[in-house]
């Protein structure tokens, strides 16, 4: 009952690592995992590198539990509660560690914070929310080191220095930008690196370096990724109910909140109705994907995992839906397909603008989700690949644009007075 | 106390003034001491509603969360609902209210990050 408490506490996430790097091994061999694994490691990794493609099922899971496991221990060693962002931030990572994430290419970031976090005299621990999502910013190291085409001698340091450089910016300017879009995106970071990386695009681009974008993916795994995202998402629904029996009593309660940033589950609503929010968003993520017909790859299990760790920082089926539907109808009335990677992503990682349904309603839900779709091809370009959470940088300008415009209509009806 | 700190603060003071003010209280007087560690915003108005006071309380006095304050702060004096309020119970290490000559007094207490 102890270790139920203890691990409750951290929200089962070790096990979520242990079940990820079990998976690894019945999925491949040692041999397989670890040549695969060198190969994610070589990889640019900018958007879109599957690395199921370029490593292997088995690597690419090997490298999804090795980061996992690596910020685990770095929380614990900082003595963090498993709050809702921390949550989200580790699934997250997990997510992302599918196409784009290693250890490698993660850590000179999380120096970058560490140095500004001195700079200013607070602890580096202030910072773990971004630290977490910095990560979707780590192609910039790899894409430096192993896609520039230059020596090691120049690529290793550009590659680093340009991770520590971007990761001093990114605290402040991530809670510059919040105001952006007011906290209707719950991808701000993503929003924030998105910016950062138009930057470095438009610096390599100056130099004549050729900024690779996208790569094959791999759909040979689909089945075993049902699978997987089926135990996880029971595990999380058998776990919220072994600590307490009662566990969906507030679950409406928690579906009234709208999302918007910072909305902390564990911290509003508890431990056990928030794992069961997280197993209920594994369940959806994984039927609009089978409903559709998509075939699951890196980036679709990415899509799945981020939206599970979301289930704990501002997405329930009230708010996701929603939009969810708003950016299916942007694919099925406009020009786009399904054949695309994006606008399959894009089907999930449109929840980052489901506190707009939370607040306003479905239908404006609908139609942030139909604005966030169509921008999201375009945002890609313009932020040039390094920044692995493009829909976020999408989502803050649908956000940026509804919100004001909501907010001006309830004025004009007489709805702005509380 | 730094820019950072004084920025804060005055946040927090635009979300509890608009928080009043969104929920009808119209008229109030604030209060602001600091020392070099410590704020304290005093805010005297007509007796608040018992929902009210509850809400307050149970928003404000939870356990600081300073990776909430880093990230979110710049949410702050724009209130929205009560997510709104929970950013602000990061920032925010203690919240008493009192009843002194029929009105309400709550004193909110921030220990400062940002010296």
């Amino acid at each position: 009952m102890t270790k139920l408490k203890t691990l409750s506490q951290r929200m089962f996430i070790p096990i979520i690592a242990i079940i990820l790097f079990a998976a690894a091994f019945v999925v491949d061999t040692w041999e397989n995992i670890l040549s695969g694994y060198l190969n994610i490691l070589q990889s640019p990794s900018v958007l879109v590198s599957d690395f199921i493609y370029i490593g292997g099922l088995g690597a690419t899971l090997f490298n999804v539990a090795t980061v996992m496991v690596f910020n685990i221990v770095m929380l614990r060693v900082l003595k963090f509660d498993m709050s809702g962002p921390i949550f989200a931030g580790v699934l997250t990572i997990a997510g992302f560690s599918f196409f784009g994430k290693n250890i490698f290419n993660s850590l000179p970031l999380y120096g970058g914070i560490w140095l500004y976090a001195k700079t200013q005299r607070l602890e580096f621990k202030s910072f773990m929310i971004v630290v977490l999502f910095s990560t979707g910013i780590s192609p910039l190291v790899s894409f430096f080191i192993f896609g520039t085409g230059w020596p090691y001698v120049y690529g290793v340091p550009a590659g680093i220095a340009a991770g520590i450089l971007t990761g001093f910016v990114l605290p402040a300017f991530s809670a510059h930008t919040i105001r952006f879009h007011k906290g209707y995106n719950l991808y701000n970071i993503g929003f924030a690196m998105g910016i950062i990386s138009m930057v470095w695009a438009a610096l390599l681009s100056s130099f004549q370096v050729d900024l690779r974008l996208g790569g094959p993916t791999s759909e040979a795994s689909h089945d075993a990724l049902v699978v997987i995202t089926l135990i996880l998402s029971t595990v999380f629904l058998v776990l919220a109910y072994l600590t307490d029996p009662k566990a969906h009593r507030r679950y409406r309660e928690l579906m009234q909140s709208s999302g918007r940033l910072v909305s902390d589950f564990v911290r509003e609503y508890g431990r056990p109705v928030t794992l069961l929010n997280v197993a209920v968003m594994g369940y959806i993520s994984l039927a609009v994907v089978l409903v559709l017909g998509l075939k699951i790859n890196g980036p679709v299990m990415s899509g799945i995992l981020t939206v599970m760790g979301f289930g704990a920082f501002g997405k329930h089926p009230r708010n996701a839906l929603p939009v969810m539907f708003g950016a299916w109808l942007g694919v099925v009335l406009t020009g786009y397909t399904l054949d695309s990677v994006g606008m399959m992503i894009a089907l999930l990682f449109v929840t980052a603008v489901a506190p707009i349904a939370g607040r306003y309603g479905p239908w404006v839900g609908i139609v942030a989700g139909f604005i966030h779709i169509i921008i999201t091809p375009f945002a890609l370009s313009f932020q040039g690949g390094f920044d692995l959470y493009n829909n976020g940088f999408a989502a803050g300008f649908a956000a940026a644009l509804i919100v004001p415009l909501i907010e001006a209509l309830k004025k004009l009806k007489g709805e702005d007075v509380e | 106390m730094s820019q950072n700190e004084i920025r804060i603060v005055t946040k927090i003071i635009r979300e509890m003034s608009l928080f009043l003010l969104l929920h009808g209280y119209k008229d109030f007087d604030l209060k602001l001491v600091n020392d070099p560690n410590h704020t304290y915003i005093t805010i005297t108005s007509a007796p608040l509603s018992e929902a009210m006071v509850t809400l307050i309380l149970e928003n404000l006095n939870r356990k600081r969360q300073l990776e909430i304050e880093t990230y979110g702060w710049e949410l702050l004096g724009d209130i929205d609902e009560k997510s709104d309020f929970a950013i602000l119970g990061s920032l925010i290490d203690r919240v008493e209210h009192s009843l002194k000559n029929n009105q309400s007094v709550l004193k909110l207490t921030r220990v400062n990050q940002y010296l």
